[in-house]
């Protein structure tokens, strides 16, 4: 197992610089805009630009360009200062890093507690009232998009612009370490929305693999050997059935902790979906790579922790 | 402030030009401008409660903290006026400077080539510089720097360049420049190579490249390969943002938050603004929906960089929320740019012929109709100096292809056959169109294509995001775009050189970041200009501008078709002040009911 998670790691850090590589590539291949101009403002005279183009060593072949910025990366930790504003992109990462971890976390706890819940209840009652009225739920739910139901959820239950003044509206987020409770009441709309369709798959996709599983030969053992209901479905049903769950779970969190972007937008959540967002816009080249490799990052560790927890949740797979 | 419209749209960007609306929609009501339409009565701001703290909900950020780098509307709003303090500045209520810290108006002597400029004695720095006074050399220092490329100013190239011994700064062949001299502490004396009129004026010494840096405290910070002397910067204004002891600022977290506290070096003895607020948090990344419902039915919240709230919330603005509402002009023009290097358009009859058929308020609809500005029919818009003169709002006379705001397809054939095209269409090859990929420029691109296709025209339309079309296609000659419909262009201060040169004068053309578009280069019109831009009577300057201004419309190189509205709003106990220099709301004239 050590052997097997050593090899993981050496491939993940390999796949981060082909994808620091190919995120630094595609920014010159396609025609984004020039950072020197951008940098200069709207209407600098042409020297202006170039001595910015030579300061920013935009001026430097490709392959140079990107050895300076890896070796700073990889000797200082160093991902550079933004085009746009100055500021280092790590500092800017690492203060709105927080934001989407609580953001993501938080749904994903939700989204993983009403997805399993709803798909074993409606496994174990397939065409009932119950599982009828779950899975169109579901359906809603993975239909409404989370721009949509953000601002109908603020529109009902905000406490400044809603109907309902219930909760915290956009806008009022503050970091755990300031105020726990307002974090809280913050995150709680948030949380909702973002956790809505990936619970509304989750459960649809527990249902489907439950009802498999629970016509299994060893689930009919299971009875036979007298087990109560409850041991044959959390001890075997849910045990075998999980597995695509585990797998999804585990991407989709890496993916969110890369940032959130339409949540983090309605919600005004000061995230790294937005950062990446609005450097993609503003052509901002150290930002993107800065977002980008922590997206990146995410990804490939979540996967790692995904095929880790393989051999614990489920007896038959094993390094 | 001059700013490429259609950037601001998008999410980000942002900044906001003016799209906005409303108030009875009548085309007429604009004539000179300056007029509040829709909303409360124009508020001075004279008096005003003291105290409390105010909330400006915005999209997006500043620009940059750098007062050097400071151009357009939002880093105004923020920070220019209410935190910071040029040689010169502007009331709410002026479209002239007055001065802040200069004691006076320049004193224009030897032809125009030498400004003397007295500076007030008792301007102190906020902490950690608390104990220092301001001094001339702070303000040769801080144009100096203007010019350096880790500071990357976007506007001293313009307005500058005519100070003795730019050239040989930017070259690296002078520590200083020469032209900026300072015989004591109060007096900046400015030697220039030729008169210039946005200098004399002091229009061009009210851009935030004279807001003092003090060199000593800033030159470490300058050195840096960008300068990061925004995130230690010292105050002038009545309001700084908070810092540690080391300078460092601490009220400000990128993309998030700015925090505007009292200065307590500011003296309101020398200052003209009231500033009756306690505190002000800038907060970003705001969606537009949700921000404009908060701010019309929240309590102390301002709009920040809101370009146009949604057309639902604009429509409610006008009637259940009036009183909470502003909309100004904001000096500000949207055109699509023919470019006349590239066949078709090298040929006049074929630039009127489109001219012509352009329905331009086809085009306004797509950006919300009536509501958000008037019908352009040349390039001054209205509100500023010569705008009259050159036509007002019926544009320069016997242009018959260019009064037809709802465009005239047998008038546009006409002009086709006069260009050599028998059957009053187009028949050549197709031609290259590069326009926004967000809506609402996405979709004046699309309208605007369905318009030249009825003419015949075949186009090649690449639809990007506005800085790629900008830094790749519309702004780079080389890449030979013919139709660039996607343009705006707003004014720096009150003189229109600040409207039509960039735009039309020959000399500006450039390999990257070109602003003449059309790639206009008439030598007579050239010639107009610079003498246009060395005269230093205002009055002079705006007959002067409007001339060349209506030569201009009479060459079709561009089809105007928007002059823009700002829309501003508030919560309903703020007692917000517009400053019609910057179209936004001026904190420090803005006070809590």
């Amino acid at each position: 197992m050590i052997q097997y998670i050593v090899r993981r790691v050496l491939w993940m850090i390999a796949l981060l610089f082909l994808v620091s590589a190919i995120t630094f590539f595609i920014f010159y291949a396609l025609p984004s805009a020039d950072p020197a101009v951008l940098r200069a403002g709207k209407s600098p005279n042409p020297q202006l630009v170039e001595q910015i183009r030579h300061q920013l060593g935009l001026d430097k072949p490709l392959y140079e360009q990107y050895f300076d910025y890896m070796k700073n990366l990889l000797t200082k930790g160093d991902f550079g200062y933004s085009y746009q504003n100055n500021i280092s992109v790590r500092t800017q990462i690492f203060q709105r890093l927080p934001a989407t971890i609580s953001l993501a976390v938080g749904a994903a706890i939700l989204w993983l507690t009403v997805g399993i819940l709803v798909g074993i209840i409606s496994s174990t009652r397939p065409r009932s009232l119950i599982d009828r009225v779950s899975m169109g739920g579901a359906l809603i739910a993975i239909s409404a998009p989370v721009y949509f139901l953000g601002l109908v959820v603020l529109y009902l239950f905000a406490d400044d612009i809603g109907l309902i003044k219930l909760f915290p509206g956009a806008g009022s987020y503050v970091p755990l370490s300031q105020d726990a409770g307002q974090w809280f009441g913050s995150l709680i709309m948030p949380w909702c929305v973002l956790a809505a369709a990936f619970a509304a798959f989750y459960a649809r996709l527990l249902r489907s693999q439950m009802i498999d599983t629970m016509h299994e030969d060893y689930i009919r053992t299971a009875r036979a050997k007298g087990l109560s209901e409850r041991t044959v479905i959390f001890h075997h049903g849910v045990r075998a059935a999980i597995t695509p769950i585990v797998t999804a779970a585990g991407l989709d969190i890496g993916v969110l902790l890369g940032g959130a972007i339409l949540t983090e937008t309605v919600f005004n959540i000061p995230g790294v979906g937005r950062l990446a967002y609005d450097s993609i816009i503003n052509s901002d080249l150290p930002m993107i790579q800065g977002t980008v490799l922590l997206g990146a990052f995410f990804i490939v560790t979540a996967n790692l922790i995904v095929d880790v927890a393989y051999a614990f949740v489920d007896p038959r797979v094993r390094y | 402030m001059r700013k490429s419209l259609a950037t601001l749209v998008p999410l980000l960007t942002v900044l906001a030009l003016a799209v906005g609306a409303c108030g009875g929609g009548n085309d007429n009501n604009n004539a000179s401008g300056g007029n509040q339409k829709g909303g409360a009565a124009p508020n001075t701001g004279q008096t005003g409660k003291k105290g409390g703290t105010l909330t400006v909900l915005s999209l997006g950020d500043v620009d940059s903290l750098d007062p050097g780098y400071w151009y357009y509307q939002y880093d105004y709003m923020a920070l220019g006026l209410p935190a910071q303090r040029e040689l010169y500045s502007w009331k709410p209520q002026d479209n002239f400077v007055t001065p802040d810290i200069a004691v006076a108006a320049p004193q224009v002597s030897d032809g125009g080539k030498t400004l003397t400029i007295k500076i007030k004695p008792n301007i102190r720095y906020s902490p950690p510089l608390q104990n220092r006074m301001v001094k001339s050399a702070d303000i040769k220092y801080a144009i100096e720097r203007a010019f350096l490329p880790q500071v990357g100013n976007g506007y001293v190239g313009s307005y500058y360049t005519s100070i003795e011994g730019v050239k040989d700064y930017q070259d690296g062949k002078a520590k200083e420049i020469s032209g900026i001299q300072t015989p004591d502490d109060t007096t900046l004396v400015l030697k220039l190579t030729a008169p210039s009129g946005v200098l004399a004026t002091g229009v061009a010494l009210a851009l935030p490249a004279t807001i003092p840096v003090p060199k000593d405290y800033a030159q470490k910070y300058d050195e840096a390969k960008q300068s990061t002397y925004g995130e230690h910067q010292v105050f002038t204004g009545p309001y700084m943002i908070p810092n540690d002891a080391s300078g460092k600022l601490t009220g400000y977290t990128s993309g998030k938050n700015i925090t505007l506290v009292r200065n307590p070096s500011w003296d309101a003895k020398t200052d003209f603004r009231p500033a009756y607020l306690d505190k002000v948090i800038f907060s970003g990344g705001n969606d537009i929906t949700v921000g404009s419902r908060k701010i019309l039915s929240g309590q102390s919240l301002l709009s920040g960089d809101f370009a146009a709230p949604p057309t639902t919330l604009l429509k409610q603005m006008v009637t259940q929320y009036k009183s909470q509402t502003s909309i100004l002009p904001s000096q500000s023009i949207r055109f699509i740019a023919l470019n006349t290097k590239v066949k078709p358009f090298d040929n006049i009859n074929v630039r009127k012929a489109v001219g012509a058929v352009v329905n331009r308020e086809a085009l306004r609809t797509t950006r919300g109709g009536p509501a958000i500005g008037v019908v352009a029919t040349h390039f001054i818009p209205p509100g500023m100096p010569g705008f009259d003169d050159a036509g007002g709002n019926a544009g320069p006379s016997g242009l018959d292809w260019n009064s037809k705001p709802a465009g005239d397809l047998q008038l546009a054939m006409n002009y086709m056959k006069k260009a050599g095209y028998s059957s009053g269409k187009y028949s050549g090859p197709p031609v290259l169109m590069v326009g926004d990929n967000q809506p609402p420029a996405s979709k004046t691109g699309e309208a605007l294509q369905a318009q030249l296709e009825s003419l015949g025209f075949k186009l090649n339309y690449r639809q990007v995001q506005h800085p790629t079309m900008l830094s790749k296609f519309c702004g780079v000659p080389k890449a030979a775009v013919a139709i660039c419909p996607n343009l705006g262009w707003g004014k720096d201060f009150f003189d229109s050189q600040s409207m039509i040169d960039p735009i039309f004068n020959g000399k500006n053309i450039a390999p990257v970041n070109n602003a003449n578009y059309a790639q206009v280069d008439d030598p007579a019109f050239n010639k107009a200009m610079d003498s246009a831009t060395q005269l230093t009577d205002a009055a002079e300057r705006a007959t002067a501008w409007a001339d060349i201004d209506k030569q201009v419309t009479q060459g079709a190189y561009i089809i105007p078709w928007l002059w823009d509205n700002q829309v501003n709003f508030a919560s309903k106990n703020v007692n917000g002040v517009v400053n019609k220099f910057n179209s936004s709301w001026d904190i420090a004239f803005t006070s809590l009911k």
